[in-house]
């Protein structure tokens, strides 16, 4: 937590919500704000009303960004997380392996760019022994799990968008076909 | 599994299959689709690999996104290609909606009717056979040729085509003009019926113009559409330079 303004104010992963990161990364991603008008969002968001900012200097406003963006700590990949009483697994062995399964239908909530996609990302990579791959992939499933996911913390989040990120831009193929030319 | 290296190793078949995938948004999908595609296996095989094992096949098909060759055989067993030259105005009417509809969907169709069944004649010329024939049921039997075998009557054609709607640019005109036209929208009920009636006119043009050519004489319509196509153009452009 760090201080803002007065008010307390969360932002490490371990304090963050997967929601609350979800909404932070919609708002930076927004390209109708400029950078002031998004970190005045994200502080609204987490509690320092843009009311308060109305005296505050740019100076001092760059000072709380700074103070707000200093982020302690790497976390780890966790590969099992419990929720309503069950395990769910995102990887076997030692080394997290993403699937061509779970790509396509990761590539496939990415592309859609709406607001809850981190946590179905994480929703596809986290399975419930239990299931058949038909439930687990099956679109109620993962939106249940998705919600679930979201009020867990962002910590759980962060590691599986790197290491995601890194694979994809290793393996995503980038020419498109020719055409012909006429 | 064996993957393809080369457009060499790919048929017509092989080729529509992989240009249709491109329908998919998803790149990683579609390219896993491409790839179950030349492994001739069901995607589904390929689901429980890891990314990166798929990654290093990926790498080996990256010549799929080039074009095929574009040299194409004048002979393909039995057959021989037509000389654009020589078309008639049924084989450029029926090219002319291959192309406007996937021409790479419709590639097989648009080698049936390039080509043909040929003989000599008494002549000692070479007669190809007329165009007699559907293109839609001979059209499966050019899947099994090599892509780049026959890719480059694509790149012939178009060039031929576009050599054509120049050289006969006043007779397309009025079509294009039409086309402007459409784009404005009807502002009354009265509008609306004459962009109908537009649209039903652009969606039967070539049967207008064969209907004109056979002088509204529907049995004379095979004669039409076997008229060479060039003599045929150079009349009406004939006709319509000199308004007559």
């Amino acid at each position: 937590m760090v201080t803002i303004l007065g008010r307390e104010v969360p932002n490490q992963l371990n304090e963050l919500t997967v929601l609350q990161f979800e909404q932070i990364t919609n708002i930076h991603a927004n390209n109708e704000l400029d950078a002031i008008a998004k970190h005045l969002e994200v502080f609204e968001l987490l509690g320092v009303p843009e009311v308060d900012f109305e005296d505050v200097s740019i100076e001092e406003f760059k000072e709380c960004v700074k103070v707000f963006n200093d982020l302690s700590g790497k976390p780890e990949l966790q590969q099992s997380i419990e929720m309503e009483g069950y395990t769910y697994k995102a990887f076997e062995g030692e080394t997290f392996r993403l699937s061509v399964k779970d790509t396509k239908h990761i590539e496939k909530v990415m592309h859609s760019k709406h607001k809850g996609y981190i946590a179905e990302l994480l929703a596809i990579l986290f399975k419930r022994d239990d299931l058949t791959k038909a439930e687990h992939y099956a679109e109620a499933h993962i939106k249940h799990k998705a919600k679930m996911i979201r009020e867990l913390k962002a910590e759980l989040a962060v590691p599986y968008l790197v290491e995601i990120g890194q694979k994809l831009a290793k393996q995503m193929p980038k020419d498109a076909p020719a055409e012909v030319v006429e | 599994m064996h993957l393809p290296k080369s457009w060499s190793e790919i048929d017509v078949f092989q080729f529509k299959e992989i240009r249709s995938l491109y329908t998919i948004e998803e790149t990683f999908s579609r390219e896993i689709e491409i790839l179950a595609t030349l492994a001739d296996i069901p995607s589904d095989d390929l689901e429980d690999l890891d990314i990166s094992e798929v990654g290093d096949m990926l790498k080996d098909i990256t010549f799929i996104n080039s074009e095929p060759s574009k040299f194409y055989k004048h002979v393909l067993g039995e057959w021989k290609f037509k000389p654009l030259s020589k078309l008639t105005v049924g084989e450029f009417i029926d090219l002319e909606y291959f192309f406007a509809n996937d021409y790479i969907k419709h590639i097989s169709h648009v080698a049936s009717i390039l080509y043909r069944k040929h003989s000599i004649n008494e002549w000692g010329d070479l007669v190809f056979e007329p165009y007699k024939y559907s293109p839609f049921e001979r059209a499966e039997l050019f899947d099994e040729y090599g892509i780049n075998e026959i890719y480059g009557i694509i790149t012939e054609y178009l060039a031929f085509r576009t050599t054509f709607m120049e050289k006969y640019e006043l007779l397309f005109q009025a079509d294009e003009s039409e086309e402007e036209e459409e784009a404005i929208k009807p502002a009354n009920s009265q509008d609306a019926k004459a962009e109908q009636e537009h649209k039903s006119a652009i969606k039967w043009s070539w049967e207008r113009l064969l209907y004109g050519l056979c002088n509204e004489d529907l049995t004379k319509f095979d004669q039409v559409t076997d008229m060479p196509l060039v003599l045929t153009f150079n009349m009406m452009a004939m006709k319509k330079e000199l308004n007559i």
